[in-house]
């Protein structure tokens, strides 16, 4: 690929500029980097489970969440009390006792 | 409350991984893999210059490069498991490197858009920001000013003829190596610094003329 269409006399100019590009100090991190890298990375990590508020991330009260959730659903057939095993267990006010058995 | 990182502290790497060879780099990977922190210590030591002064050349910014540099590294960290070891890792962080810069390259100029239009509307009374100018007093000299309007060129290619460029001119790359971190060939890349040569040239050329 020729570069014709330019003005002959730059060449020259223009290697040396690509030169003087080359030739530019490296920039560098200022001092730490890595200790800074570590601290973004906690921080991002921390950021990740920050979404859940932070009573929630607390066992007791996600437990306690738990069973008041369980308690007002308002399908309570898994707490309902066994079916009564005297057989006056099963008396309710307002109905006739069964008399006892012979 | 402290927090720390979930990084098993091994001893420190006894291959010597400061050469760039591929094996060692296979090393490093897996260690990293495993949750090595002496690994990713390594890994930030060998390549925090090169992650760096490849997004500073193109953002020209030491702020907006630290913050390329710190995210390519988080990213790093957080993705080395998908890391398969296709291209080499020195080509995977260029990659991250260019493509996070050139992702806030893309934020800034937005932003300067849309500050420009609220000045224009009179929603903010603050002035627009302008470019950082890192002149150096050296840049008083004829040479100087000539490269620092180079840059300034160079800043307004098109991305891919923007990295391709600064890719080969400040970091020295191969055209090979251009290629895998562009994920394109050779022959494209050739094309892209022919064209990028060619229009900072014809900027450039009126400079030249009086010199």
């Amino acid at each position: 690929m020729s570069d014709s269409d330019f003005h002959p006399g730059s060449d020259a100019e223009w290697a040396e500029l690509l030169h003087q590009l080359q030739r530019q100090p490296k920039t560098q991190p200022r001092p730490f980097f890595y200790a800074r890298v570590h601290a973004r990375l906690a921080a991002s990590q921390a950021q990740a489970t920050a979404w859940l508020p932070a009573w929630v991330r607390r066992p007791a009260y996600a437990a306690l969440l738990g069973a008041l959730i369980l308690a007002v659903s308002g399908d309570g057939a898994a707490l309902r009390p066994a079916a009564p095993a005297s057989p006056y267990g099963g008396y309710h006010l307002g109905q006739p006792a069964p008399l006892p058995p012979r | 409350m402290a927090y720390s990182l979930p990084l098993c502290v091994t001893p420190e790497l006894s291959s010597p991984l400061g050469t760039g060879a591929p094996a060692a780099d296979a090393v490093l990977v897996a260690q990293l893999q495993q949750g090595s922190e002496a690994a990713f210590r390594t890994l930030v030591a060998r390549f925090q210059d090169r992650v760096y002064s490849t997004a500073f050349s193109l953002l020209r910014s030491p702020e907006e490069a630290e913050d390329v540099a710190q995210e390519v590294f988080v990213e790093v960290y957080q993705t080395i498991d998908r890391f398969r070891g296709e291209s080499a890792l020195s080509t995977w962080l260029y990659r991250l490197a260019t493509s996070r810069a050139l992702q806030h390259q893309r934020r800034l100029s937005t932003h300067k858009r849309f500050a420009f239009f609220t000045s224009l509307l009179g929603f903010a009374n603050h002035s627009l920001p302008e470019p950082p100018d890192h002149a150096h007093p050296q840049a008083l000299l004829e040479g100087a000013q000539q490269l620092q309007q180079l840059q300034q060129q160079i800043g307004r290619l098109p991305p891919q003829q923007q990295v391709a460029f600064t890719l080969r001119h400040e970091q020295e790359l191969s055209y090979e190596e251009i290629a895998a971190v562009l994920g394109t060939t050779v022959a494209a890349v050739e094309s892209l610094l022919f064209r990028a040569r060619q229009t900072l040239r014809r900027h450039l050329h009126p400079a030249f003329r009086h010199v």
